[in-house]
């Protein structure tokens, strides 16, 4: 079967899934599925046959993972969802980050309120990861305005990141045993410590397998302005790291705004990184011109990507899972956004055209090329 | 006792598509563990980890809501009927 783009797009409204031959021309569109159920993240699982996995967070009788092993033209329950153990005093109020894993069977899970969950049967059961869903600051993680989540996991063997909004960075080195807090040079805006030990609005991290070591961040920025104690904290909303997030340093001079949700690597080139800076007030497009802008020298200055994008008069936000780049050699950036427009950048976002403009509110986004 | 309990379509297909369940309880509390023993995913729909009904979920002993009740330790009646609704919303 020739190689084909599959795009798992998360809804406030349920999943759909869009397919195309790799030239990625024109993309079929399929589905709700899991219909009326807001999904937050989606994973597109290519270890062997592959297997589209996605959250659906129904407020009303709680959260299950989806499972397609059919390209997405039907999907069932998995078995469970996470669920805290008896006793815990938490209760699962939403799942944000699934993640592939070492064999074909294992997955994980980062949820909400902030813990990770791991799989070693495909998500048909789950276990709580106690050295981070119990670490001694783990009670005093405070939740955002998206709750308190963990929607990052990134795995380099035995090395396992994972972001927290609002709990900060933390790093396992033995497989997700134990976790440290790893946060130096990772600015807060909203206390008066700018550089606490944890805590900070991490939105997203991204990075490259062929470069374990780099690694960059969408944090939560815009406090150029702030005048309260700690004093001014400019450019703290986007950061790379060089040592496996031992560091961080600023990389947001020269965009519009450092603040933004996602952040997404090149899948060749571990000096192209992309971030979609937004209005820190309302969240929404600088100037109502939506752009991506792009680095290719890891961060040290950046070009504004906008060619068929609306030049005014737009309004939305993207969300911090609603971005994702594919491996073709000649990789196309998607975004979508909260007005239910998901948009192609072609040529490594030099050409962006919209594939669909009326779904609903899209809060993720996840390509494979399968 | 033999209690009833009527099932809304969307939790139906945790039970293999029925719309009523018939089981002896003699509490809602009573007749959720019921549930939990013979039903486990429509339970993890009503009540969440730390067995607590959830929030937009609503039990009735017959026509009154059981928080107008004695909670999930109202006590039921031969004949009973408890409905299991989601509650009204937009969005």
């Amino acid at each position: 079967m020739p190689e084909r783009v599959i795009l798992s797009i998360g809804t406030k409204k349920g999943l759909f899934v869009a397919e195309a031959a790799k030239p990625r021309r024109s993309f079929g569109l399929r589905g709700p599925f899991g219909s009326g159920v807001a999904v937050y993240t989606a994973l597109i699982d290519t270890r062997g046959k592959p297997r589209l996995y996605a959250s659906s967070c129904n407020p009303f009788f709680g959260m299950k993972v989806l499972l397609s092993t059919d390209l997405g033209k039907k999907f069932q329950e998995t078995k469970s969802a996470p669920a805290f153990p008896k006793g815990d005093g938490r209760a699962l109020a939403n799942i944000w980050s699934l993640e592939a894993g070492d064999d074909k069977k294992d997955m994980w899970c980062g949820v909400e309120p902030a813990s990770l969950f791991r799989s070693s049967d495909g998500g048909d059961s789950w276990e709580m990861v106690p050295g981070i869903s119990n670490h001694e600051h783990a009670r005093k993680w405070q939740p955002g305005n998206g709750g308190l989540c963990m929607h990052t996991i990134l795995r380099d063997g035995q090395r396992v990141h994972v972001g927290i909004s609002t709990g900060g960075h933390y790093v396992s080195e033995d497989g997700g045993e134990t976790f440290t807090a790893s946060n130096k040079g990772v600015g807060a805006g909203f206390a008066p410590d700018p550089y606490p030990e944890f805590g900070q609005c991490v939105h997203k991290i991204a990075g490259h397998k062929d470069a374990p070591g780099r690694l960059y961040m969408q944090n939560h920025g815009g406090w150029g302005e702030w005048d309260g104690p700690g004093g001014r904290r400019p450019d703290i909303g986007v950061l790379r790291s060089d040592d496996h997030g031992k560091t961080w340093r600023s990389i947001a001079k020269g965009l519009p705004s450092d603040f933004g949700f996602p952040i997404v690597v090149h899948p060749h080139d571990a000096d192209t990184v992309y971030v979609m800076p937004l209005e820190p007030m309302t969240r929404t497009c600088p100037g109502g011109a939506p752009a991506v802008w792009r680095s290719e020298d890891g961060g040290d200055s950046w070009q504004r990507l906008a060619r068929g994008l609306p030049k005014k008069e737009s309004f939305f936000t993207v969300q911090r899972d609603a971005m994702d780049v594919d491996d073709v050699k000649s990789p196309a950036l998607y975004f979508g956004t909260t007005t239910g427009q998901l948009w192609i950048g072609r040529d490594g976002g030099e050409e962006w055209s919209c594939l669909f403009d009326s779904l609903p509110p899209i809060h993720c986004v996840k390509v494979a090329v399968v | 006792m033999t209690i009833t309990i009527h099932l809304p379509a969307a939790l139906r297909a945790c039970c293999e598509g029925a719309r009523e369940l018939s089981l002896s309880a003699p509490s809602v509390r009573a007749a959720l563990e019921e549930i939990e023993r013979r039903h486990p995913a429509l339970y993890r729909s009503i009540c969440d980890e730390t067995g607590t009904v959830r929030r937009h979920v609503n039990l009735f002993v017959n026509t009154a809501h059981v928080r107008d009740r004695e909670g999930l330790d109202t006590a039921l009646a031969p004949g009973d009927v408890i409905t299991i609704l989601p509650a009204v919303s937009g969005g």
